[in-house]
């Protein structure tokens, strides 16, 4: 082999042999060293995929192209067929000429010869088929009747006696009065695993959903989100630190519950609740939250005291009912005494409620439930 | 096609003269380069129009110096050099920075029952050409095209763009430079 081919072609040597600018020399060695022929190959086989993904997009939108062109053609075609040809259509001093022409000496048409004959027809003559003053006779009667039969009944003593004892009643509407729907009032609460209690500051921003917890702020972070918490809208501080604007001052704390939120609670809210929301407790009823409908109801038992004494009327009782419709955590807010209290709560305990909502979803609801005892 | 070409060039005029037969014969080669130069459908459309409006009106100029395609393409060279000097789109700057070409060229590789990997290798190859070739000078570009697309040799891209061969060589040279780079950074 010639020594100075030995080496292999440089970079600037394989694109001039793709270019078909290479020397005698250099085409040789491309020839004949496996190494330089697959690097040419290799080249060549992606240009030529270029070209073939050029050629076929080039026919693709040449075929494109020719299909609109007919598409176009067959419309014009199409149009065309609609109006008048050329060859009936007159040029317009053609047409004044002729016309001058017919006004000057009209063209003799032959004589119109009618050969029908009129036929007389029942549906032109009318609604009345010519019975117009009878049918004008009657009507007149016929209202003058009536109209005098009505004189006549309103000046009889009996009907007057009868109208004028009668007197409009209008059905009272018995429904019990709705309350109106409450602006929210749902209670939540929050917490913060820290050890102390929640201290004086300023409320978080509120938001729908709590992203980032007021507490623990992370150091740098890449994007930067306000901390916020899920309550009302409600009188805010201005403090450095957040927290309560409610509570006490001391060292900063965001309160010793669980959560994210603030205070002794559970969840993103503010206070010893849990959920969103501000305050302590649970949802109550209005404002988005729906009352919870007992689904199970048994009747109280009477107490033997209450039934000896003949002792009736109705407990109040207080209560939540949670996510599950159970209730809990009853309390006597009316007391009736000789035991009837005990036994309202026994039968309210074996209540079954479907769960009052909010949002769609089952939450835990305060509610009142009056128990009536009643001796038959 | 009432008037007849001058008696000068008697052996092209019957050429010339049938230019519908000329214009079906030689669109599809026309139209192909100038998309491919101009990656616009439509832009292309009618600059091969305007190619054959220039050719008609110019058919007593023709010699018979080169060869009909040589010329048609030496008018659609002249196109898309005006195209590009002329609209001062930035059209491929804007196609580059944008990095989105809804003419996407891989889509069009001619699959002859390859496997899904050869097709995949063989997309990404064509788009690194088609990115590099977009990334070329126009001179460049018109260059490659005609060589690498259109399978002219040296001589008669010479003839086509006006240039001395060794220009062309030159440009044709830089351009394979630009686009094996591009095939490069590609892998």
């Amino acid at each position: 082999m010639n020594p100075h081919l030995a080496r292999h072609l440089t970079r600037e040597q394989i694109s001039k042999c793709l270019i078909g600018d290479a020397t005698l020399q250099e085409s040789q060695h491309a020839s004949s060293c496996a190494v330089c022929r697959g690097e040419l190959a290799r080249l060549e086989s992606s240009f030529s995929q270029f070209r073939g993904s050029i050629h076929r997009w080039s026919d693709q939108e040449e075929q494109l192209s020719r299909v609109r062109e007919v598409v176009t053609v067959n419309y014009e075609n199409h149009l065309e067929r609609l109006l008048i040809p050329a060859s009936v259509d007159l040029p317009w001093y053609k047409g004044i000429v002729i016309s001058v022409k017919e006004l000057i000496h009209p063209p003799k048409l032959p004589p119109l010869e009618v050969t029908s004959k009129p036929v007389k027809l029942a549906s032109l003559k009318g609604l009345y088929g010519g019975h117009e003053t009878t049918a004008g006779l009657g009507s007149v009667i016929v209202h003058v009747a009536v109209v005098a039969l009505l004189l006549f009944a309103g000046t009889l003593k009996p009907v007057q006696q009868a109208m004028k004892e009668f007197v409009p009643l209008f059905a009272p509407d018995l429904k019990p009065l709705q309350p109106k729907p409450k602006p929210e009032q749902s209670k939540g609460g929050g917490g913060s695993p820290q050890k102390t209690a929640e201290t004086k500051g300023e409320l978080p921003k509120v938001a729908p959903k709590s992203f980032v917890p007021p507490i623990r702020p992370q150091d740098d972070p890449k994007l930067a989100v306000n901390p916020t918490i899920v309550a009302p809208e409600m009188p805010n501080i201005n403090s450095p630190n957040y927290g309560n604007p409610l509570a006490g001052i001391g060292i900063p704390s965001a309160g010793n519950g669980i959560g994210t939120g603030i205070g002794s609670g559970k969840g993103p809210g503010v206070g010893p609740g849990s959920d969103g929301g501000i305050g302590g407790g649970v949802y109550k009823i209005g404002g988005g939250v729906s009352a919870p409908v007992p689904v199970y109801r048994p009747e109280p038992e009477y107490s033997e005291e209450a039934r000896k004494a003949k002792w009736q009327g109705a407990v109040l009782l207080q209560l939540v009912v949670d996510e599950n419709g159970v209730p809990q955590d009853i309390k006597v807010i009316r007391s009736l005494g000789l035991g009837l209290d005990q036994k309202a709560i026994e039968a309210v305990q074996k209540w079954r409620f479907k769960p009052g909502q909010k949002d769609g979803k089952a939450v835990p609801v305060s509610a009142n439930i009056e128990v009536n005892f009643r001796l038959l | 096609m009432q008037k007849s070409a001058p008696v000068a060039d008697p052996p092209f005029a019957g050429v010339l003269n049938d230019f519908e037969s000329l214009v079906r014969q030689h669109r599809p080669r026309i139209f192909r380069f100038l998309l491919a130069s101009l990656r616009d459908r439509e832009a292309a459309e009618n600059l091969a129009q305007d190619c054959f409006v220039r050719a008609f009106k110019a058919r007593d100029q023709f010699r018979g110096g080169s060869s009909l395609a040589t010329w048609l393409m030496h008018i659609a060279a002249n196109l898309v050099r005006d195209h590009e000097a002329s609209s001062r789109l930035k059209f491929w700057r804007r196609k580059l920075r944008s990095g989105l070409d809804p003419n996407d060229l891989s889509d069009w590789i001619p699959d002859q029952q390859k496997s899904p990997e050869a097709l995949a290798v063989a997309k990404e190859q064509v788009d690194a050409i088609w990115k590099a070739a977009a990334s070329l000078s126009e001179r460049q570009r018109t260059v490659f095209l005609l060589r690498f697309v259109e399978d002219m040799d040296l001589l008669e891209i010479a003839v086509v763009t006006g240039m001395k061969e060794g220009t062309v060589k030159t440009h044709l040279f830089r351009a394979v430079q630009a686009v094996r780079l591009g095939l490069e950074v590609q892998k």
